[in-house]
């Protein structure tokens, strides 16, 4: 094994982490980790949503007040997720997925907090009809979360599936 | 449990229980992904909402947001059909799970929840209501219950795993 990714497993807070009966040991950690993506997902969609023409009564100077809590769940996840690395470094790290995810966290993180910036945030947003290059935004954001979705999801089957080998499990 | 009570037995008989043995590999983490979408869409719409009757981004007009709640139905839609899948894929693992019961019991308190809401004048008090303006305490009170039970049951769904029961069928 990498002698870095062994380290980190022969620490005490990787090995709490994994072998604790606690609830707030793994258990805890990853429904944190849950429950900040789907706040974070879930009110970027809903952002989305306002910004491609649903409720358009909704002014988005306002919206962008909900924005703090989207940062809030970003910084628990960053958190729980730099967490969970330490208790599983290997078979995160080892795994291309992981990258992927992380490259599609930032795009849809990136693409939310863009939209925050020019188009809620901005002097006379509630004046005139959203441009289609926003909309285009709030499309991407709404894709990318989808996708962010489906990569943390399969995280834990590739795993699985590259000790196997995925033709005998499928 | 040695023995399989007769729903289950019924469960494990359908033709469905078998698509979902058989096609697990892949259909099991695609299942949980949509229906882990779905869980974002009900909490991010139903979940903001909730904030604003709450306090939070006062300027937003209850009325013109509640709109945005037609994604959360959606996704509670999704989500049930799927759930019910989940649980004629594997019937033990649920029914036989505290986390699961916990789950359910959340799902009945905020479905009163949300007939506390829809059923009473609160639903046409809110949409009486501006933008700028404070929620009344009962409509604060239903929207506290609301974003807590959501917030519980996406937890407790994540946590079903962690309380299997300690026998397979």
């Amino acid at each position: 094994m990498d002698p870095f990714f062994a380290w980190i497993e022969n620490s005490w807070l990787s090995d709490w982490i994994r072998g604790s009966e606690s609830l707030l040991a793994f258990p805890g950690i990853i429904t944190l980790h849950a429950l900040g993506l789907g706040i974070l997902a879930g009110g970027s969609a809903a952002i989305d949503f306002r910004v491609l023409g649903v409720a358009p009564g909704v002014s988005l100077k306002a919206m962008a007040r909900f924005l703090p809590v989207l940062w809030t769940a970003f910084v628990v996840n960053a958190i729980s997720g730099t967490l969970l690395l330490i208790a599983y470094p290997t078979k995160a790290l080892t795994n291309w997925l992981f990258y992927v995810k992380l490259g599609l966290v930032a795009l849809a993180v990136g693409l939310i907090y863009r939209i925050g910036v020019t188009v809620l945030r901005v002097p006379q947003a509630d004046e005139k009809p959203v441009a289609a290059p926003a909309k285009l935004l709030a499309l991407a954001s709404l894709a990318a979360w989808l996708a962010v979705i489906l990569a943390g999801r399969f995280l834990a089957y590739t795993h699985k599936w590259e000790m196997l080998g995925v033709p005998a499990i499928l | 449990m040695d023995q399989i009570a007769p729903w289950e037995v019924w469960i494990r008989a359908t033709a469905l229980h078998a698509f979902v043995q058989q096609q697990e590999p892949w259909l099991w983490p695609l299942m949980q992904s949509l229906h882990y979408v779905g869980g974002s869409l009900l909490l991010g719409t139903v979940g903001l909402f909730d904030l604003r009757l709450l306090g939070m981004a006062k300027g937003v007009s209850p009325a013109a947001m509640h709109k945005l709640i037609r994604f959360g139905i959606a996704g509670w839609c999704l989500n049930l059909m799927l759930g019910i899948v989940f649980f004629f894929g594997h019937p033990d693992q649920y029914f036989y799970n505290n986390s699961f019961r916990l789950k359910m019991l959340f799902m009945t308190v905020a479905g009163l929840n949300i007939l506390a809401f829809y059923g009473t004048d609160a639903f046409v008090q809110m949409k009486k209501l501006p933008a700028g303006a404070a929620a009344t305490t009962r409509m604060k009170v239903i929207a506290a219950i609301s974003l807590s039970m959501w917030v519980a049951i996406l937890m407790c769904g994540r946590l079903i795993t962690f309380f299997r029961p300690p026998f397979f069928h």
